[in-house]
């Protein structure tokens, strides 16, 4: 080693325990590592102090599309409110839609009613808020009111008297038929009989039936004279008997008909009144006039409906209505949607949205052994609920639930919902159902999900487009500013008044805040994650409460961090253990050429912790090419593979842009078996890279993060505070020797808000980070040597390397040329 | 008026009118009058005569289907519509505390039902098959009546008789 490295390694504090500059990079004081939040610029002691705060904090753009997508009425501006999960976005949306719903007036009920027409094809019938019920009610104090008139018109004399003449006048008929066939008979000495089933011609002498001893005595001419006479008048009584049925239906009519004007009268008079009422509604007008039909046409069930048995006329049962027990079930009315009790537009949240759940669902009764349906069995979905309002739904449960997107795309695309069983819809069932009619569909969907569901079914559903026009886009993170802080103590106190928590002192909001910078991993970001934000003080609370303080303050808010932590890193700490034990090999001290601890993270049930990763390289003559050993096994992804490529360009275009570069090197994360991605160790294998190049050993008490380019400036990589502690915890836990340290990206410095020990340790001189802008700077903090002789070094070992390479092709091409002589 | 008390009511059915009613009503009148029921069910020697026939054949009441038939068949329908009337008036008549009977007889009507309705020397009511038993009778003496004119009055049943001993 020389004087020039050993110059720059002699690194020393200064007496406040600041580390001195290596190379030129100083290191960063305690007070860049985290930007704290002064508990003192606060004037208020506990949050009861503090009003309540309107806003939600962060999300003006989300904001701002949602209050004009609920606003905006025309068709296709249904709103996708994406973002992390954790972000509000539930709350926020119904939040604001609770404000708009308020404005808007209650929208109209509707019922389902029998079509007397098309009994398969429910008719809807729309009313005004809270109309419905009263309707159904009307209409079942129509139906009593209907029974009595009708009984007690049915049971008048006149009636009476005048189904009697009918039923009189068709016995008779028959009576005459009968009798006159009787008659012809008998003036041809032929009897008429009666038998048990029928009726019987019989040839009589002295009014009586001529035994077998005279028939048989009479001249065959005169029995035959008899069997052609008996011939005659059955075919004259069969066609006296084939026309009655047609009496029957004469006489039944005239029955119907006398019902009918008997029913008119009654029914008429009645539902008049009920028409009158709904004057202004033609639909349920129309619906009367058709039940008014009805009822006249359907008479005899009013007046047969106590008895037990079937209705019966001229010996034949009437005609049951087709479902139900009750025949006066059709003059029913199923109410679909009752806004009775909405005070504005109605908003629903569908935590199912199956098909049916949607759409509604048809459902069935078994009645002897199949399966029956009818109008009132037909159920409401969440589309109808949310009719002239809004229907809010997890847009991934939608999309895992069978059918259910189509289900609503049709529903969005057509304006009208329309029930179907899933069954029918896809012809796979095939039990008595119904059609019925569509109801028009005036809603305002909101689909709530992730940012790739979004933009997936952007991509792939063609539709999505333009039944989802307005996309509110909620951020998990908002910019810290100093003028910000009251702002959050105020969302901190809302929360806290609304969840009933004890108030925080000023010390509290503040250990708060910082901790929701550091969830953003940036000191310059505010974490707008509700959930993290309300754990975290219902967490602190609990730890209040159990410490007996009436007040959470700093302290209540740290334990609540640590023992959320606590909770989560047990593989933390199983790593930390084996990196002890000496299981997996990282050194935090000494120095070694082509090795080099790198830093890796890894995120687990939420939880996210870094630890150090040890990363080496070899080098020999060959034709150019950096192995990299994690792709070459399949356990690199693919950005990983891409920093490693990068590294050959910088290698090429630094040290060999006019020789060949005649290298093989190998590179590999020692001890990883799960695979590795991403290019935030990238720094740290070309330092290794370059270390095994020039023979310069690396400091192995310093550990390195940050990617390169080609032309070997170090970028900013993520998770670098979860980073930098990993390395930390594993030297404390061997022992902080003061010469430890990680190197992070100039450009990460905005991001730290590491953690109080890492802090105080630094400021005590006993461990360091140093932000590095280039490989030059970084080689030589890890070397100790400056960067330009590191950059000799290794240019010699690659034109040494390319020098061989040409002798050795040289050597190849100067072998003789022999022929071989050609044996036959 | 002097007050008729009924102590018989004599009541026929024939194989064809229909039944639906009348036993109840008949049951009704019985326990007003408390007379005692018979029922009489009469095996028409004329239909009997004609099944012995070869030309007996018969025209269903609904159907209109011509069946030939014989006097085995006969009498099994008989047979068989007797104990039908005889399963009726028990179910109708058996729950009741009216007095009641039935019978099965082979011959006229005329004659039959006069010699049931002499039988007991009081008032009877004579209710023949198809007659609304609460409608007002037609009065007739006992020793007025002859086969011939009881025939007559039998024919045209639209009325009970009341005959009067």
């Amino acid at each position: 080693m020389d004087e020039d490295s050993d110059s720059l390694r002699a690194e020393t504090s200064d007496p406040a325990g600041n580390k001195q500059a290596i190379a030129g990079i100083v290191p960063l004081a305690p007070a860049q590592l985290c930007l704290r939040c002064p508990p003192e610029q606060f004037q208020f002691d506990t949050t009861d102090q503090l009003e309540d705060l309107d806003a939600t904090l962060g999300q003006a753009r989300a904001i701002g599309a949602i209050d004009f997508g609920i606003g905006i009425r025309s068709k296709g501006y249904n709103l996708f409110a994406m973002g992390p999960a954790g972000t509000g976005r539930h709350a926020i949306v119904r939040q604001h839609l609770e404000r708009q719903a308020r404005s808007l007036a209650p929208p109209p009920d509707w019922c389902y009613v029998f079509d007397f027409l098309a009994p398969h094809k429910p008719h809807a019938l729309k009313f005004p808020a809270g109309q419905a019920v009263s309707f159904a009610q009307k209409m079942e104090r129509l139906v009593e009111d209907l029974r009595a008139a009708i009984a007690a018109a049915f049971e008048t004399d006149e009636y009476r008297t005048r189904r009697e003449e009918i039923e009189r006048e068709f016995g008779e008929r028959q009576e005459k038929a009968i009798g006159e066939i009787s008659e012809q008979a008998k003036a041809k000495g032929i009897s008429l009989l009666h038998t048990p089933t029928g009726f019987a011609f019989a040839p009589t002498r002295n009014d009586k039936v001529i035994s077998p001893d005279e028939w048989s005595a009479l001249p065959e001419n005169e029995q035959q004279q008899f069997e052609s006479l008996i011939s005659s008048l059955q075919e004259t009584l069969a066609h006296v008997i084939h026309e009655m049925p047609k009496w029957r239906r004469e006489a039944l009519g005239k029955v119907r008909e006398l019902n009918r004007q008997m029913t008119r009268t009654a029914v008429n008079s009645l539902i008049d009144d009920l028409k009158a009422e709904y004057r202004d509604q033609p639909q349920v007008q129309g619906y009367l006039v058709s039940v008014q039909e009805d009822v006249i046409d359907r008479a005899e069930l009013f007046q047969h409906a106590k008895d037990a048995e079937s209705a019966m006329s001229f010996g034949m049962a009437l005609p049951q209505p087709e479902s139900g027990e009750s025949p006066f079930r059709r003059y029913a009315v199923n109410v679909l949607i009752d806004n009775s009790h909405a005070t504005g537009a109605t908003i629903v949240y569908e935590d199912n949205p199956s098909h049916d759940a949607l759409t509604g669902r048809i459902e069935h009764i078994a009645q002897m052994g199949a399966l029956v349906t009818d109008f009132m069995l037909i159920k409401a979905g969440a589309l109808h609920r949310a009719n002239g309002g809004y229907l809010v739904l997890d847009a991934l449960k939608v999309l895992t639930q069978p059918f259910a997107w189509e289900a609503l795309k049709r529903a969005l695309r057509s304006g009208e919902i329309r029930t179907q069983s899933l069954g029918q819809e896809l012809s796979i069932i095939s039990t008595q159902s119904l059609e019925p009619e569509p109801i028009p569909l005036d809603i305002k969907v909101v689909l709530v999900g992730e940012r790739p569901v979004y933009y997936l079914l952007h991509a792939y559903d063609p539709e999505f487009a333009d039944l989802f026009k307005v996309a509110a886009d909620f951020e998990e993170d908002m910019p810290r500013r100093p003028e910000s802080a009251l702002t959050y103590a105020r969302a901190v106190a809302t929360f806290a008044r609304r969840e009933k928590l004890r108030p925080l002192d000023r010390t509290g909001v503040a250990r708060v805040i910082d901790q929701l910078s550091r969830h953003t991993g940036d000191a310059q970001k505010l974490s707008t994650s509700t959930r993290n934000f309300a754990d975290l003080l219902r967490e602190s609370d609990y730890w209040a409460g159990k410490a007996g303080h009436a007040v959470i303050s700093e302290q209540d808010v740290r334990r609540a961090i640590e023992v959320q932590i606590s909770r989560s890193d047990l593989l933390k700490q199983r790593v930390q253990d084996h990196i002890l034990r000496g299981d997996l090999l990282i050194d935090t001290a000494g120095a070694r050429a082509g090795q080099i601890n790198g830093l890796a993270v890894a995120q687990l049930g939420g939880f996210l912790f870094g630890m150090p990763q040890r990363i080496t390289a070899r080098t020999r003559l060959g034709n150019g090419g950096v192995i990299d050993i994690e792709r070459e096994s399949e356990l690199g992804g693919p950005i990983h593979s891409k920093g490693v490529l990068i590294l050959s360009g910088f290698l090429a275009g630094r040290y060999a842009a006019n020789k060949p570069l005649s290298l093989s090197a190998s590179l590999v994360f020692e001890q990883s078996y799960g695979g590795v991605e991403g290019d935030s160790a990238s720094s740290a294998e070309l330092y290794a890279l370059l270390s095994a190049l020039a023979d310069a050993p690396i400091r192995q008490s310093l550990a390195v993060t940050g990617s390169v380019n080609q032309h070997g400036d170090v970028q900013a990589i993520g998770a670098v505070n979860e980073k930098i502690e990993g390395f930390y915890d594993v030297c404390r836990a061997g022992g902080l020797t003061g010469e430890q340290g990680v190197l992070i990206p100039a450009s990460n410095v905005k991001n730290l808000m590491l953690r109080e020990d890492v802090v105080e340790s630094v400021a005590e001189g006993k461990f360091a980070i140093y932000p590095v802008r280039s490989v030059d700077e970084g080689i030589a903090v890890l070397t100790g040597q400056p960067a330009g002789k590191i950059h000799a070094l290794v240019e010699q070992r690659l034109s040494d390397y390319a020098d061989r390479a040409l002798a050795f092709h040289l050597g190849a091409a100067r072998k003789p040329w022999r022929a071989v002589p050609w044996k036959k | 008026m002097e007050k008729i008390e009924i102590r018989r009511i004599v009541f026929t059915f024939d194989a064809r009118r229909s039944r639906a009613g009348m036993l109840e009503a008949l049951a009704g009148l019985a326990e007003q009058t408390q007379a005692e029921l018979i029922g009489l069910f009469i095996e028409d020697v004329d239909l009997l005569r004609l099944a012995a026939l070869p030309i007996a054949r018969e025209i269903g009441y609904s159907s209109a289907a011509r069946r030939e038939f014989d006097l085995a068949r006969m009498q099994r329908s008989l047979d068989a519509l007797a104990d039908h009337l005889r399963r009726l008036c028990e179910a109708t008549l058996g729950d009741t505390a009216v007095p009641w009977s039935f019978r099965v007889a082979r011959g006229s009507r005329a004659e039959h039902l006069l010699s049931a309705a002499s039988e007991g020397h009081t008032p009877t009511l004579l209710v023949p098959a198809g007659t609304d038993p609460r409608a007002s009778p037609v009065v007739v003496s006992l020793s007025e009546l002859t086969e011939e004119n009881s025939r007559e009055l039998l024919e045209s049943p639209q009325r009970p008789i009341l005959i009067l001993p």
